[in-house]
């Protein structure tokens, strides 16, 4: 990265370090608001066609759990404790709204114990199906349709069928760079990491999308010629709600690239376009619901799930594949056990791993992917 | 090599062993009989021989789990198992046999025990392969999980599946909704069974059913009295077992919750209490553990206290309206989602968590609550600042357990009994025993 001219990296780099980030607090002096979602099954362009900046919450910078342990016993995993840990520190005062979903058992108690706190936000709780489904496609939109005319009327904006066309338009653009992104990994030699892909993709979460999309294409600019080193061994990663650019450093320090994944900020965000045309609404609904890579928490998907994943690992000559988990997840517990017999029956080696967020046992990771990476590298050779 | 088991063998061996225990029942002299376990016991019996047969002959059966209306399977005469039901009731016949043997599974220790037991039993082929599955996907995501692996192991897998979707709210357009749902699984279990709907057989099973669970809220009542006539968790592990895990509407099971009622109305009326000195009135806050017979006794003998009430017992369910088959499937999707235990507290907001845990304290007298912090019930663990709210505001105290309600060696029992000890001690009870 060092012999790149174009500052976008120092950006998005300096955008994911922090919460209230530069380019958020430039956002709210000139007078715009945040909303900040608990996760992927919440459209962000509901949001920005709303004139509303999306911000996806993390934990990142929490020092612990002391105080929000009041609030979840250790039987709830790190990523919520932690995050929780920093609303009671007021670290996201500076959002005006958050909506959540009934993502996972811990997720979904972030928004009773939120609620629970005085001056709390405005807070909104979208219940996403559990199983996939015509049914549950339209119990989806209904969702989405109430949302819509919450946020009209709590940030009196009227969000016409012409403004969430504008805004598809422009995360599919975002969308779209970010495949370019990813298409540049499929080279023999990546010209960029997995820890920089991580962190360019967490960016486009952080801040206003448009000029995350110009920053972007310059970046791509300048990486279309540029030339990275041939990795020893292509990796490619699977998890849930990773956004911790630093769990990839380690995993990269071991001699091995990640050049693709099945991740939450990462393919399975990026797969496809919305539609551009017909009811706006809809369309968003379908996207997100049936079109997309599904989460394992979506009932009726698993074979979705597995041959999405042979295809990426396919497309990227993936040597090896990792799969990340955060202990006490139930959902990637299980997801983690399943795909293993698949993958076995493509060939394909596979190192299960569990982590807490705060990535408290890195010297243990390191030990475990080396000796994978070793291994793959005799297979390779 | 290629596994020859077909998981009905393990029936057998349930079948053989509840046997020899009824058949050594029933030579104990008279006046040390138990026809209420005699009674339950021979309904577990039936229901192994029912799936051995169905088994061998080719008859359909499915898996489900409790909560997804069994009463509609009954009526439509398609038998069902759940696939931890017989495990865990053989658990203490065999000294943990299956409980040790799971940790071997591949799957992560914290994961729910009672989830892991499910993936367990069709991974080692324990069960036999149904004709089809109805998954429910609440309230936890071990459940959804658990159903999604049923699918892609080599026992269950391609076996065809009916899921049925849960909204998280309880309004009456939530009800409708997952009547709709059961309305769709009717429509699947027609299709893989052959078997017709019959709404007639429906409303004779609900009404049964309404029956069994009006009796269950005579006996909580009887529960409420100081002192409680009976012991600790003695309703609710074989109510759960006769309502909604074993074939719904037997006029059988209904006697032998009458036989329940009759017996705690007639220890009231004497005075006579479970526990001598009843000093403590504990509300359990979740389901009776698979150790109820080890902490229970303990806890009378040792501190004169008394589960009281626990999650699994206290069951507001409500009667159904059996005037039309829309008004069935509308009571039956408010009791699968609203009142049956666990999914009652687990599935949606913590309302649900805030109004039991105040209604149970005030209504029986409570004077502790112990919440055993199950591992497997995550989203109870973020709920804990809830429940210590309710307990301070009712001057009540609470003790936090962690603790598998279906595994005792996940804290070991003695670990349990001294952390309860200590805690009464704090709280200035004294012991009986001494």
């Amino acid at each position: 990265m060092d012999t790149l001219k174009s500052n976008a990296m120092e950006t998005f780099k300096q955008v994911v370090s922090t919460l209230h980030n530069p380019e958020v607090q430039e956002w709210k002096q000139q007078g715009g608001k945040v909303i900040g979602y608990f996760y992927s099954y919440i459209p962000e362009e509901l949001i920005t066609a709303a004139g509303l900046l999306p911000y996806k919450i993390r934990g990142v910078g929490s020092p612990g759990a002391a105080k929000a342990d009041k609030y979840f016993t250790h039987n709830v995993c790190t990523l919520v404790r932690d995050t929780f840990e920093l609303i009671l520190d007021g670290k996201f005062d500076f959002l005006d709204g958050v909506i959540v979903f009934n993502a996972c058992d811990h997720i979904r108690r972030i928004y009773d114990n939120w609620k629970s706190l005085e001056n709390n936000h405005y807070l909104n709780f979208l219940v996403l199906p559990k199983k996939y489904g015509k049914e549950q496609l339209e119990r989806y939109f209904e969702e989405l349709s109430s949302l819509k005319e919450e946020i009209e009327k709590l940030f009196n904006v009227e969000i016409t069928g012409e403004k969430l066309k504008e805004a598809i338009k422009l995360h599919n653009e975002k969308r779209q760079l970010q495949r370019k992104l990813y298409d540049l990994r499929k080279r023999e030699n990546p010209p960029l990491t997995g820890a920089e892909t991580l962190t360019v993709m967490i960016a486009g979460e952080v801040m206003p999308v448009a000029k995350y999309n110009a920053l972007l294409k310059e970046f791509l600019e300048e990486l279309e010629v540029k030339e990275g080193q041939k990795p020893a061994v292509r990796l490619m990663l699977l998890g849930g709600e990773i956004d911790k650019p630093e769990l990839l450093e380690i995993i990269e320090s071991q001699g091995g690239l990640v050049v693709t994944d099945y991740m939450a900020y990462g393919t399975r965000a990026i797969a496809y376009d919305v539609p551009e045309d017909g009811d706006p609404l809809k369309a968003l609904a379908k996207y997100y619901f049936e079109d997309r890579p599904p989460c394992p928490r979506l009932h009726g998907t698993y074979q979705k799930r597995f041959d999405y994943i042979k295809k990426v690992a396919k497309d990227y000559h993936v040597d090896g594949i990792i799969s990340i988990r955060l202990l006490l997840c139930d959902i990637w517990g299980f997801e983690q056990n399943d795909v293993s017999g698949m993958l076995k029956a493509e060939k394909l080696p596979y190192l299960k791993l569990e982590t807490e967020y705060a990535l408290t046992n890195a010297g243990q990771l390191q030990t475990r992917v080396q000796a994978f990476i070793e291994t793959l590298k005799e297979v390779c050779a | 090599m290629t596994n020859t088991k077909t998981g009905v063998e393990r029936i057998y061996e349930y079948r053989d062993r509840l046997k020899g225990i009824i058949e050594a029942m029933k030579q104990a002299p008279e006046e040390q009989r138990n026809p209420f376990l005699e009674g339950v016991f021979t309904l577990v019996l039936e229901a192994n021989e029912k799936t051995i047969d169905c088994a061998e002959n080719k008859k359909p059966f499915i898996s489900s789990w409790y909560g997804n209306s069994p009463e509609i399977y009954t009526s439509m005469d398609i038998h069902f198992i759940n696939p931890v039901f017989d495990l865990l009731f053989h658990e203490y016949l065999t000294d943990l046999y299956d409980v040790k043997e799971a940790d071997k599974m591949s799957l992560p220790d914290d994961i729910c025990s009672l989830i892991r037991f499910g993936a367990y039993a069709v991974e080692n082929r324990l069960l036999p392969r149904p004709t089809a599955i109805v998954s429910m996907l609440e309230p936890c995501d071990g459940e959804l999980m658990l159903h999604q692996y049923f699918q892609s192991s080599d026992h269950w897998g391609g076996v065809p599946i009916f899921a049925l979707d849960p909204p998280y709210g309880a309004t009456e357009e939530d009800f409708k909704y997952f009547a709709g749902e059961l309305k769709r699984m009717i429509a699947f279990l027609e299709e893989i069974s052959g078997h017709q709907f019959d709404v007639e057989k429906l409303r004779k099973i609900v009404e049964e059913m309404n029956l069994q669970y009006e009796l269950w809220g005579e006996y909580n009542e009887l529960r409420r009295v100081t002192p409680c006539p009976h012991g600790s968790f003695s309703g609710s592990v074989p109510f759960w077992a006769l309502t909604q895990h074993l074939p719904s509407g037997d006029p059988r099971a209904t006697e032998l919750i009458r036989m329940m009622v009759k017996d705690a109305e007639a220890k009231v009326e004497a005075g006579i209490g479970a526990v001598p000195n009843e000093q403590i009135r504990i509300l359990w806050a979740d389901l009776a553990p698979q150790w109820a017979d080890l902490i229970g006794p303990w806890l009378e003998q040792e501190w004169g206290a008394n589960v009281v009430m626990d999650y699994q017992g206290y069951t507001p369910y409500s009667q159904i309206d059996t005037s039309t088959e829309k008004t069935m499937l509308f009571g039956l999707a408010r009791r699968s989602l609203h009142e049956v235990p666990m999914i009652r507290q687990g599935r949606g907001t913590v309302e649900v968590i805030i109004e039991d845990m105040t209604r149970i304290i005030k209504d029986y007298n409570i004077n502790c609550v112990i919440w055993p912090g199950h591992m497997g019930h995550k989203d109870v663990a973020g709920s804990i600042n809830f429940m210590q709210e309710v307990c301070r505001s009712l001057n009540v105290p609470l003790l936090s357990l962690t603790t598998s309600l279906f595994d005792e060696r996940y804290t070991p029992l003695n670990r349990v009994k001294q952390q309860i000890s200590e805690f009464f001690e704090a709280k200035g009870w004294k012991r009986v025993n001494r």
